[in-house]
């Protein structure tokens, strides 16, 4: 099959080709940025006794060269333009960073996080999809395709939208190592219990193991992780130590250079 | 330039007394006027507004400087002035060059006074072809002089008033030859600065009509302040993009040697100048930069970035030596060979500005140990021996992000040799494991999570050295700890795709689905 192939190209991709350290001697000519602030810094003591700059005017004046650097938010889709890094990072940390409340994985956009709290938490979407209704939307915002799985959604974006495979990225959630172990254990019982059953599932959601589950079972996997020996029923908020995306961004388009 | 040296007692405004207040207001302007007075602070051109320092005896009244005088009556002084000058210089009669040399002295008055003189208004009153025709040869020496102090502040301005000099361009350049007065061939070089400093047609202008070899020459004498302006000067003519007067300069007769006898000899004033042309001759002219290095000129350098302790000295200083070391590999492989008292000396003396408060002395000293760092293997073993490394850990983690940066590229190379071919890179274990559990992976980890792409790249590049070399998982580990996973994954919606790949490629490899289970 043509995914398989690519699939596997880009395996190998994947291996080979980091592109690793490498020393070399770097060079600048005498206008670039780099040197921009050295040349202000010879302007200003130069003309400070002319001039009586004081000390606070001059640093007022090395602050506005510096700060004012504009920084375009690199979050695909996302168009801001920040005044600075540190503005970035308050601008990412405000808008890139929503996270599910019931899993804690972290999304860059509001619309991506309600897609994945109903394919991965909603027993109904779960329900609707089992009994064969397009329910997984295309990530590609203003496409509003539907698909009948993830994996046929996958391959729409790859097929319509030009998402390489490598974008296909099935993020295993990195679970604490209690937590590994646990579900490692969880999965050889299903298994064992029902073959057939469970390989079609992981089929289909290959990638999202919360979908192995049902909403129950997440319930209930939470209660095995949690320390304390409160009622098992509730779900807490931000147990996760660490976060996994597994959706793919959602505009690889024609407007993205690269 | 500025006279800096109180050489003789008139010339002292700063204490003046009565000016004080005026000086508080205009500093009080100072920030509100914003936008207009950056652009003028931070031009490569400088108002005369003391004069050339030797022994002119032009007398320069103090008050003058200070009182703050409404921009209007400036200029309706101004346009008065010019037209004085006119009828001065059409005078015929008896005092006719006293007549001339007045009007134009109350014009250059008018021209000195504020940090924004009249120019608008006196190029718009035709001032220019008048101080044009006082520039004619055989002119008496002060009204040469007075010109050129007018034009020389005309051109100070913004980028059309530096235009409206070139009819006075040839006449400029023709006065700083050998038989010009002293004081009148640096005032006329330091117009020419100004107009140079404007921008690179104008420089080509000069260049064509011949400003770089007479002004290459008043850089030869011991001392003066005229070889300092005359450096100013050409710092501004020869900073390309074009090296070609670069390279012209280089080969001029007696340049190379004066070059070296003012690193040693001269004071720290003019040892900035001359710092400066070689900044740019390095920078922009290959001629130039192979020919430096065979001289003495790195040992000098060393030795004042070592001793001095003046900023404005150290800059160009340190950014010649940062030149020549990535200009030319005969440099790092030659000169700076470990074992010779000069490398020991140059990582001292980098370490020193390292160490320094100046955020412009710690960003280029570490891009200069990072292109060392390029070097050999045994480079890279006198660097992380040196005093330099903790204070670069330090930086790695708590200095501004471009310095953070620079020292990201040194930590870098002095863990990874020289590649003998393509492929992966060879580590050095010792390095990277010392570096690593000094805690350096946080400030690359703060890189990954940056919007600057380099800096992400090299963050990411770094991370897959330490989850490559680190024994026994302990790199995962470490990256884990530190959130490096969650920094990587940010990527996944990363417009770049080559940071995208980098990032999956490693989380993929070094945190998959086995990741862990085996303990």
């Amino acid at each position: 099959m043509m995914m398989v192939d690519n699939h596997l190209q880009t395996q190998t991709q994947l291996q080979s080709e980091f592109q690793c350290w490498y020393p070399v001697l770097r060079r600048f000519g005498p206008d670039d940025p780099f040197f921009a602030s050295g040349n202000i810094e010879r302007e200003l003591l130069a003309k400070q006794i002319a001039l009586e700059l004081t000390e606070e005017e001059k640093q007022a004046l090395r602050n506005f060269e510096d700060d004012y650097r504009e920084v375009f938010c690199p979050i695909v889709g996302c168009e801001a333009t920040l005044r600075s890094l540190t503005e970035f990072e308050d601008h990412y940390n405000a808008r890139h960073t929503s996270s599910c409340s019931v899993c804690s994985r972290v999304y860059p956009t509001s619309r991506l996080l309600s897609i994945h709290v109903s394919e991965a938490h909603d027993s109904f979407f779960q329900a609707k999809a089992a009994r064969g209704y397009p329910m997984y939307e295309c990530l590609v915002e203003g496409c509003g395709e539907k698909l009948k799985s993830y994996k046929s959604r996958h391959q729409h974006l790859m097929d319509k939208h030009n998402f390489p495979s490598t974008y296909e990225f099935f993020k295993k959630t990195r679970l604490s190592k209690k937590g590994r172990v646990k579900k490692n254990q969880r999965k050889q019982k299903h298994m064992a219990v029902d073959n057939n059953e469970k390989e079609k599932e992981e089929e289909e959601s290959s990638g999202m193991e919360v979908e192995e589950e049902t909403l129950d079972g997440i319930i209930s996997g939470v209660s095995k992780l949690t320390t304390s020996d409160s009622s098992p029923s509730v779900i807490s908020f931000g147990r996760r130590h660490t976060r996994g995306l597994t959706f793919v961004p959602r505009a690889v388009q024609r407007d993205t250079k690269k | 330039m500025a006279d800096e040296s109180a050489a003789t007692p008139k010339r002292d405004p700063i204490k003046n007394p009565v000016g004080s207040t005026a000086a508080q207001k205009r500093k009080q302007n100072a920030v509100s006027v914003g936008k207009e007075r950056r652009e003028a602070l931070f031009r490569t051109k400088r108002l005369c507004r003391a004069g050339v320092s030797t022994d002119t005896d032009i007398p320069i009244d103090d008050n003058d400087m200070m009182i703050e005088e409404e921009q209007s009556i400036l200029e309706s002084q101004t346009t008065s002035a010019v037209q004085e000058l006119n009828l001065a210089i059409t005078f015929q009669g008896k005092g006719a060059v006293q007549k001339k040399v007045n009007a134009l002295r109350e014009l250059r008055r008018l021209l000195s006074k504020s940090e924004f003189p009249p120019i608008e208004t006196a190029i718009k009153s035709g001032a220019i072809p008048l101080l044009a025709q006082c520039l004619s040869f055989g002119s008496q020496h002060e009204q040469l002089l007075e010109a050129a102090w007018c034009l020389t502040n005309i051109a100070a301005g913004k980028p059309e008033e530096t235009r409206a000099l070139l009819p006075a361009l040839p006449l400029l350049i023709a006065h700083i030859g050998e038989k010009s007065s002293v004081p009148v061939a640096e005032q006329c070089a330091w117009a020419i600065g100004n107009v140079a400093g404007e921008g690179d047609e104008l420089r080509q202008i000069l260049i064509s009509q011949g400003a770089l070899l007479p002004l290459a020459k008043m850089m030869l004498p011991n001392k003066g302040s005229t070889v300092r302006t005359a450096a100013w000067a050409l710092s501004n003519l020869i900073k390309g993009p074009d090296p070609k007067a670069a390279t012209e300069l280089i080969k001029v007769d007696g340049v190379v040697e004066a070059i070296l006898r003012h690193f040693r000899k001269s004071d720290d004033e003019l040892a900035t100048e001359i710092a400066w042309v070689v900044v740019y001759l390095s920078a922009l002219s290959t001629v130039a930069t192979s020919v430096l290095v065979k001289t003495d000129v790195l040992q000098l350098l060393v030795e004042r970035l070592a001793s001095s302790n003046s900023l404005q000295l150290l800059i160009p200083v340190l950014r010649s030596l940062g030149n020549l070391i990535a200009g030319d590999a005969y440099t790092t492989n030659a000169i700076l060979v470990p074992g010779h008292e000069i490398t020991d000396n140059i990582i001292r003396a980098l370490s020193k500005c390292l160490n320094s408060e100046h955020r412009v002395l710690k960003k280029e000293a570490a891009w200069v140990l990072s292109n060392i760092a390029a070097g050999s293997v045994s480079h890279k073993q006198l660097i992380y021996k040196s005093e330099a490394v903790p204070l670069l850990l330090q930086l790695l983690l708590t200095a501004p992000f471009d310095i953070k940066k620079e020292v990201a590229y040194v930590v870098g190379n002095l863990c990874v040799a020289p590649s003998e071919g393509s492929g992966r890179s060879t580590l050095i274990f010792d390095h990277l494991v010392s570096f690593v559990r000094s805690g350096c992976v946080r400030g690359f980890i703060d890189l990954v999570r940056s919007a600057d792409i380099e800096a992400a790249r090299l963050g990411l590049q770094f991370l897959e050295l330490v989850l490559r070399g680190m024994p026994n998982g302990e790199g995962q580990k470490l990256v884990e700890r530190e959130d490096g996973i969650d920094a990587m994954e940010r990527f996944q919606f990363h417009e770049n795709e080559d940071l995208r790949i980098m990032a999956n490629q490693l989380v993929d490899k070094y945190f998959g689905e086995d990741y862990g289970i085996d303990e």
